[in-house]
């Protein structure tokens, strides 16, 4: 992911984790909302029409079984009445109209000829007058006054339907042509309610149902689609740790498919990109590693030319002699050039190894000192007794090129102080080296560390290689420490060597070989500690030698180059 | 002058050849050489020479194969000379015998250097003698004898054997043998003394995998014992 993973791996798993299961879950959440959705559409929509259809067919059947009972009554009843019937004989007529087989109750209302209202009632208990909506009260007293309606129905039947305490009731009203009594009626919807409720439960277990199943089939469909989605991000994964190799089976002839045949070629095609890639670097790796070793031979004849012509120098025409002492200086210059070249390379090869030791670090770095005739110049400061395992001649190299740049370019004295850091659970030997120049210009800064740069290009050639810097920086790479330059802020530059105070957990060193390998030579004088190495069971039998020559290692043989500074 | 060497240069190439052949002729050497190995054996057998200097990379019979030959025969100092400065290189070349080795380029006073180290140590100092079990030390004839019988070491194998005969019993780092047997600087190669170890070990110890005179000290480097 981004640069936080590197940071905490927890955390970075963690956001990994969460952004690969809201990425997979969002496709699965679409496509189960979509089904469900769906699925809730159609069955609500078929229930729906299914439930309102069914409800008219069964109130309009018991609703006109009801109304057609009472008008048919009604009737009946109404033509037997006398003329100005008394109000008890109306109460026994209502009680004879309810007493059918539909179950209504009856209330007829009648205007005597005194004046006075006549309300008989078949059950005041559960139908009165005042139950009757108002408003089928004044449609049934509203004449028609169409003839041919009057004529076909002479009795103006109303109806209906009212709730009270929740159950559900058929209100009828009409009145008896020609001054009869008004009559109304109520029936109990009740048994069709439950009916209807039975009804809605069952539709609606079928569509919770139906909802169910859509969900299961989404994600059926979903698995389905996502399992080979999940096994290609999964190779594309594999693919960008550097996988290149990483292939998928491929199945089928749809998209799914299709997108596979496509990853296997685009990673086919990386594959082969990155293989080219990487024979033309190791080939001109080879060529920079070969040029460098086939410079050596004539380097050896030159080089031992020059010291004898060095020597004769004095004796030479002073005409001749400059000559002669340039071609001298020239040839240690290239030297040092092809020695560093060959470093290079071994660390761009990845073949540099590493001969660890305990060191003494104010030791190492006084016998550098003093190895170079440089005690003068530089001061040494800070805690002593500071040891540290590391590759004491990769060390001296580093040393050689942080003190000497210092000195060419800072100038004397150069302050060397050497400090152990144990802050946040580090186990770290710093050395920095301050110089009392003019400092490093910010714009030359980024670019210390780089091969061959030269602050600017007007500045004469210094007698470094270009490379001291960069191979010293490889250097502390190597050991797992680093190297930073900066600015001081009362001037001159610092140039902060920070080591590890293991080395070998990074390098996986052979740990009973000890071995340093080096060119150097015969130089006098030798503080370095007295109390190097650690003993190898090895070399308690003779087949150890053995063992060690199949080493592959590389006694990484900068010495003599590494004595001069560069920037 | 002391250290002054009467040398044998084993070297393919022209150039170098011609090359050292001056350098070394003008630090007060005598110098023979040879163009290739087989060349530089007759030219040994011939001529005597006290110090071989030897080109690993020779045609024909290799540096290693020629250092592993006059081993056979005989116990002088052998400097290689080679061109890879490859840990097999280095590892195999001082299995083979050598004493010491420089790697290319090589500037003259360094050869020079190493050439005088390597003669001084044959140079006999006290005249006193020194017996470890059945190995007897003739510091005045410069001559060790194990059972009565005269070891063939070389001159290196021989003061190395001194050194540590000088401290019997006191543990020697590899760098204070590097700087007392080979003269080497703070950053001597170690391989050198192990290497050396090893080949003296093969002549003096009665059982060399499991050494009884010259122990290993872990952590800190050899030591001489007297057997009890």
């Amino acid at each position: 992911m981004t640069g936080g993973a590197t940071g905490s791996g927890t955390g970075g798993r963690l956001r990994r984790w969460r952004q690969g299961a809201l990425r997979l879950t969002s496709l699965r959440f679409r496509l189960v909302t979509v089904f469900a959705l769906v699925a809730l559409i159609a069955a609500v929509s078929v229930s729906g029409i299914a439930y309102w259809l069914t409800r008219d067919a069964v109130l309009t059947r018991s609703q006109n079984a009801a109304l057609n009972d009472f008008s048919t009554s009604l009737e009946q009843r109404a033509s037997s009445l006398p003329d100005q019937p008394p109000c008890h004989t109306l109460r026994s007529t209502a009680g004879e109209l309810a007493s059918t087989s539909q179950g209504y109750q009856v209330v007829l209302v009648m205007e005597m000829s005194d004046g006075s209202v006549c309300v008989a009632q078949s059950d005041p208990r559960t139908f009165t007058l005042e139950m009757v909506p108002d408003a089928l009260t004044e449609a049934v007293h509203t004449r028609r006054t169409a003839p041919a309606d009057a004529e076909a129905a002479p009795f103006h039947l109303y109806w209906q339907r009212i709730s009270m305490g929740g159950e559900p009731y058929l209100v009828g009203g009409a009145q008896v042509m020609g001054g009869g009594p008004t009559g109304y009626m109520l029936a109990t919807l009740g048994p069709e309610q439950d009916d209807l409720d039975s009804l809605a439960w069952s539709l609606g277990i079928a569509t919770a149902l139906a909802l169910l199943g859509s969900v299961v089939l989404a994600q059926t469909a979903a698995t389905t689609v996502l399992r080979p989605v999940q096994r290609l991000n999964s190779a594309a994964r594999r693919l960008g740790d550097g996988e290149l190799s990483t292939r998928l089976e491929e199945r089928g002839a749809d998209e799914l498919a299709e997108l596979t045949r496509t990853f296997n070629r685009t990673a086919a095609a990386l594959e082969e990109r990155v293989a080219d890639l990487r024979a033309r670097e190791a080939a001109s790796r080879r060529f920079v590693a070969d040029m460098s070793h086939e410079l050596r031979t004539p380097m050896t004849a030159i080089t031992a030319v020059t010291d004898v012509l060095e020597d004769e120098v004095d004796s030479l025409d002073p005409m001749i002699a400059p000559a002669v002492q340039l071609v001298v200086s020239e040839t240690r210059r290239l030297n040092v050039l092809v020695e560093n070249l060959m470093e290079v390379t071994r660390f761009d090869a990845g073949t540099a190894r590493m001969v660890l030791d305990d060191v003494n670090i104010v030791d190492q770095i006084t016998a550098c000192l003093d190895d170079r005739a440089w005690l003068d110049a530089v001061q040494v400061s800070g805690e002593r007794d500071v040891v540290a395992r590391l590759d004491p001649r990769r060390l001296d190299v580093v040393l050689a090129n942080l003190i000497g740049n210092a000195l060419k370019h800072g100038g004397s004295p150069v302050r060397v102080t050497v400090f152990e850091d144990r802050a946040e659970g580090r186990d770290d030997v710093v050395i920095a080296v301050a110089d009392n120049g003019p400092g490093i210009p910010a714009e030359v800064l980024p670019h210390v560390f780089d091969r061959f740069y030269k602050a600017s290009a007007s500045r004469p050639r210094s007698e470094g290689s270009g490379l001291g810097l960069s191979i010293a920086l490889e250097n502390a790479h190597l050991h797992g420490g680093e190297i930073t330059a900066h600015n001081a802020p009362e001037g001159g530059a610092v140039f902060t060597l920070r080591l590890p105070r293991q080395a070998a957990a990074r390098t996986g060193e052979h740990a009973p070989e000890r071995q340093a390998g080096t060119e150097r030579d015969s130089r006098a004088g030798d503080p370095g500690g007295p109390d190097s190495p650690d003993s190898p069971d090895a070399s308690e039998d003779a087949g150890a030698a053995h063992a060690r020559g199949d080493r592959p290692a590389d006694p990484a043989d900068t010495a003599p180059a590494g004595g001069k500074g560069e920037r | 002058m002391t250290g002054v060497a009467f040398l044998l240069l084993i070297e393919d190439d022209d150039a170098v050849r011609t090359g050292l052949e001056m350098g070394l002729t003008r630090q007060g050497h005598r110098v023979i050489t040879a163009p290739s190995g087989e060349e530089g054996l007759r030219l040994l057998r011939e001529q005597r020479p006290d110090l071989i200097v030897l080109d690993v990379g020779l045609p024909g019979i290799d540096g290693f194969e020629v250092c592993r030959r006059i081993r056979r025969t005989d116990q002088l100092p052998i400097i290689l000379l080679t061109a890879r400065s490859d840990d097999i290189d280095v590892v195999v070349g001082l299995e083979s015998g050598a004493d010491d080795y420089v790697v290319k380029p090589v500037q003259i006073r360094v050869l020079d250097a190493r050439v005088r180290a390597v003669m001084r140590r044959g140079e006999r100092e006290t005249s006193d003698s020194a017996a470890f079990g059945a190995i007897v030390i003739d510091r005045a004839a410069m001559t060790v004898t194990k059972n009565g019988q005269e070891l063939k070491l070389t001159p290196t194998e021989l003061r190395l054997l001194l050194e540590l005969s000088r401290r019997p019993g006191q543990a020697l780092s590899r760098q204070q043998l590097l700087r007392l047997v080979w003269e080497h600087d703070y950053l001597g190669d170690s391989r050198l003394v192990d290497a050396c170890v090893q080949r003296l070990r093969a002549k003096v110890e009665d059982v060399p995998s499991s050494p009884k005179l010259i122990r290993t000290v872990r952590g800190v480097g050899y030591r001489l014992d007297a057997p009890q």
